[in-house]
């Protein structure tokens, strides 16, 4: 079985905020080529390398974001390489480009012109902000996007545990995986409209306004009710404080424990139990607690004595299985080694091996998000090398002479 | 002539409650499929308990603003799924649709009597995106989760927080929202691949699963580097790097600094901005805008990281003296990279671009009146996402899909309504619902 995208051409022009999107089309089995500007392209120098040996073929960044993509180099500053990118733009049904507003038109290389040569070309352009508006050419980073999308005014702490918090941009590159989500479902809606139709279309996908819809009720929350939220340690933004939700375990890791507004007679029945399994109940099965007021009343006794004594007496993975196994929503807060560990991963089998064959060697990948029953997941191969399937496109695909390429080459055009 | 949608002529069955499946139908919505959301007012989450509505308004089914804002471009048929006869409704109702979504735990559909082999039967094309907390297969599958439980278990809430403190974590379910756009690139996907191949299938979407890929040059640096994160300066805050610990990248971007928050002027809660430098010219830039003199010891970036501290006190001296905005217009007209801190006020109210780019347009709800409703983040230039219809009151189409799509005759829809399928029988009705049966 191939994946549900076999057979899709899609052409990736793509930075750090975009390529995530090419790697989600690659995994599911579109022909992914990437196009690098000759030397590569810049986001190969960030980090961590691989034995922190510092080298464009050696980003672990770049290795995770482009599997399962061909990479070629061309230089759309000459005359040449614009050429070539015009003959794959007339075969390919996708574009992805994250250029600044504007570039590939002054290239005489806008979606018009390309489309002249293919009806069907879908060309989404994700950038900061959008082709439009005041900001569309202002400069960014994920904390930027971070900073202005809502994520940091949601996040950071209560003033109990670090006074005079900053607020707090959560880390691992999100701002471009929020941007990323967004720019596949417009690309797959165009797709499904071409497959009806036969017709393409552009697409002006931001950033910004990606990470602005990701903050969950914030928005909601001011435009219903006018209110301002609180930035709460380790639990959701709220106009009033919250009764806290993370606990530390006895092994110094921490436990997320989904408590409050759920104290009702049936749940302090069950919770009794979980914790009197572990002899930690406390006075929590004495009857009393089977009237709603009386929880109430006691309702910070229950939190912050009985839960967070029993919390503190098991190691956090022992709490986080214990209270699922019992029906309870409560989880470990992980460091992202301990996921290999992970059991039920495993039995999904999520770990991917990765053959890395100019290294000898394979490394272990996370795999996918979904499983699709019917068209499976799969990385295809490890990221390109700089310019390592040139000569497949531009000579076995496109006819080019190995003489051809060389002079290409020689006048950086390639 | 309006303009086509992409999703024109699909239908879409919504079993989908709380906010991460309906986040995703939300977005199938509004490029055109017809959702069909399948309620149940006694086992009805999302829309109770609010801490949404209006303080102006009472607390019921249909006044929860953010239920509106996650489910508009849905129609909504009130159904009791766990009696016969509603079961042969949504049977009859698969028949007639391209995609079904949920998001229970993971044998609920099954249970019913509706996992995929029965809906093949009836459909052999449907594309059924399941959206559960840990997926239909693995040993954990029965655990359930909510958003910051997902991120918690996945390695999403440690990447977030101040060194040697607790995780600060994330304001809010950020998997809710995340998994949401699983589940409808998933559905999207799914449906791409049938109309392509002529197959449907299903497709097992789990919001701690999905959680783990957001992680993955950290994943990379622990199975290639063997570092894992559990390490001093881990994470590092709102910078790139902690001082006075080892020099490696921390998985957001380059190695910089600046890389921080900085208050502003005039010190309130979200007066903030963050500046970073990616390079000595742009810090070079920044000391122009700034116009203060500058220590050599930060003219480098080894420089600038050794003396984050002494760096950041130096720059916020500057910034504690400017509006937010003020200061991202002077910065930015330099090259320097630098954006406000914006709460949900700032994004509505205050920010040019999102305002230049219609993000929050007004739309007309009849029970909570008219709302900016949150607009897509990107414009197609073919088959434009829009938001055409508010969300749903409580079984307000129930009689257009029951008689007018279905086919059902006005009798069955009262019997119905008598006998418990369409509304609990001692429930008291809406009006819109008297008015249906008359």
């Amino acid at each position: 079985m191939t994946g549900p995208l076999a057979g899709l051409r899609v052409l990736e022009l793509a930075n750090e905020t975009g390529q995530f999107c090419g790697k989600l089309l690659g995994d599911l089995g579109a022909d992914v080529v990437k196009i690098e500007p000759p030397g590569g392209e810049p986001c190969r120098h960030i980090g961590p390398f691989l034995d922190d040996i510092p080298h464009p073929d050696r980003s672990l960044s770049f290795w995770y974001y482009n599997t399962s993509k061909r990479g070629i180099t061309l230089s759309l500053e000459t005359a040449d390489g614009r050429e070539l990118f015009r003959r794959l733009a007339a075969d390919a049904d996708v574009i992805l480009e994250t250029f600044r507003p504007g570039h590939l038109a002054s290239l005489g290389l806008g979606y018009d012109a390309l489309k002249a040569e293919n009806p069907g070309l879908i060309l989404c352009a994700l950038t900061p902000f959008g082709q439009t508006g005041p900001w569309r050419d202002y400069l960014s980073t994920d904390l930027l996007h971070l900073a202005a999308g809502g994520e940091m005014a949601s996040s950071g702490y209560d003033e109990a545990d670090v006074p005079d918090a900053p607020p707090i941009a959560p880390g691992g590159g999100q701002a471009w995986h929020m941007g990323c989500h967004f720019a596949y479902i417009s690309i797959m809606a165009a797709l499904v409209h071409r497959s009806v139709t036969g017709l393409g279309q552009s697409i002006d996908a931001s950033i910004h306004e990606a990470c602005a819809l990701t903050t969950e009720a914030a928005i909601a929350n001011y435009v219903y009710r006018n209110e301002t939220l609180l930035r709460q340690t380790g639990r959701h933004h709220a106009a009033a404080p919250t009764p806290r939700t993370q606990f530390l375990a006895k092994d110094g890791n921490y436990v997320t424990a989904l408590v409050a507004g759920r104290l009702a007679p049936k749940y302090i029945g069950e919770l009794a139990d979980l914790l009197d399994s572990y002899g930690m109940a406390g006075d929590l099965k004495d009857p009393k607690y089977q009237d709603p007021a009386v929880i109430a009343a006691n309702a910070s006794h229950i939190i912050d004595d009985l839960i967070a004594n029993f919390i503190a007496s098991v190691p956090a993975e022992e709490a986080y299985h214990a209270a699922q196994e019992r029906g309870f929503t409560w989880g470990a807060v992980r460091p992202s080694e301990a996921l290999l560990d992970d059991p039920h991963l495993q039995d999904r089998g999520f770990w991917k091996q990765v053959e890395h064959p100019e290294l000898g060697r394979s490394f272990v990948y996370p795999g996918e998000a979904s499983i699709y029953n019917g068209s499976p997941w799969a990385i295809s191969r490890r990221a390109p090398l700089i310019g390592e399937h040139n000569v497949e496109i531009f000579c076995d695909e496109l006819g080019l002479s190995r003489g051809e390429m060389s002079i290409l080459a020689e006048s950086r055009a390639i | 002539m309006p303009q086509p949608r992409a999703l024109e002529n699909i239908r879409v069955v919504d079993f989908s409650w709380v906010r991460a499946g309906p986040w995703a139908t939300r977005w199938l919505g509004a490029l055109g499929a017809e959702i069909i959301k399948i309620e149940w007012p006694e086992s009805e989450r999302g829309r109770l308990p609010s801490s949404t509505t209006p303080q102006n308004l009472e607390v019921n089914l249909n006044t929860s603003g953010n239920f509106n804002d996650t489910n508009v471009n849905k129609k909504s048929l009130s159904l009791n799924v766990r009696s016969a006869k509603g079961l042969e409704i949504v049977k009859r109702l698969i028949g007639v649709s391209d995609i079904v979504i949920e998001n229970f735990s993971s044998r609920v559909l099954r249970n019913w009597g509706l996992g995929y082999e029965e809906m093949c039967k009836i459909k052999p094309d449907i594309v059924y995106v399941s959206m559960s907390g840990y997926g239909h297969t693995g040993r954990n599958h029965h655990y359930t989760t909510f958003g910051p439980v997902a991120q918690s278990v996945a390695g999403l809430t440690y990447l977030s927080g101040l060194p040697d403190k607790p995780p600060a974590g994330w304001g809010w379910s950020y998997m809710d929202d995340t998994g949401g756009m699983y589940g409808a690139m998933c559905a999207l996907t799914g449906l791409y691949h049938r109309n392509m191949t002529g197959r449907g299938q299903h497709i097992d979407q789990a919001q701690m699963v999905s959680s783990v890929p957001l992680n993955g040059p950290a994943l990379l640096d622990f199975t290639v580097n063997k570092r894992g994160s559990r390490r001093a300066g881990f994470p590092p805050g709102n910078r790139a790097h902690w001082p006075g610990t080892p020099l490696v990248n921390n998985y957001r971007g380059p190695t910089v600094a600046p890389h921080n928050a900085y208050r502003t002027d005039p010190g309130g809660y979200n007066d903030w901005c963050v500046v970073v430098c990616h390079s000595d010219d742009e810090w070079r830039a920044l000391v122009q805008v700034m116009g203060t003199p500058t220590p050599d010891k930060f003219a480098t970036v080894a420089g600038r990281l050794e003396h984050q501290d002494e760096l950041d006190a130096h720059i916020e001296a500057w910034t504690m003296t400017l509006d937010k905005y003020e200061l991202t217009n002077r910065c930015q007209a330099a090259g320097v990279r630098a954006l406000p801190v914006q709460s949900a006020e700032d994004r509505v109210e205050h920010d040019p671009q999102l305002r230049h780019r219609d993000m929050y347009l007004p739309m007309e709800h009849p029970a909570l009146g008219t709302h900016k409703v949150q607009n897509a983040p990107f414009k197609m230039s073919e088959t434009p996402a829009v938001n055409h219809l508010p969300s749903p009151l409580i079984g307000q189409h129930t009689r257009e899909i029951v008689e007018g799509l279905l086919g059902y005759s006005h009798e069955e829809l009262r019997a119905g309504f008598d006998d418990g399928t369409f509304w609990p029988s001692k429930r008291a009705r809406f009006a819109y619902q008297e008015e249906m049966l008359q």
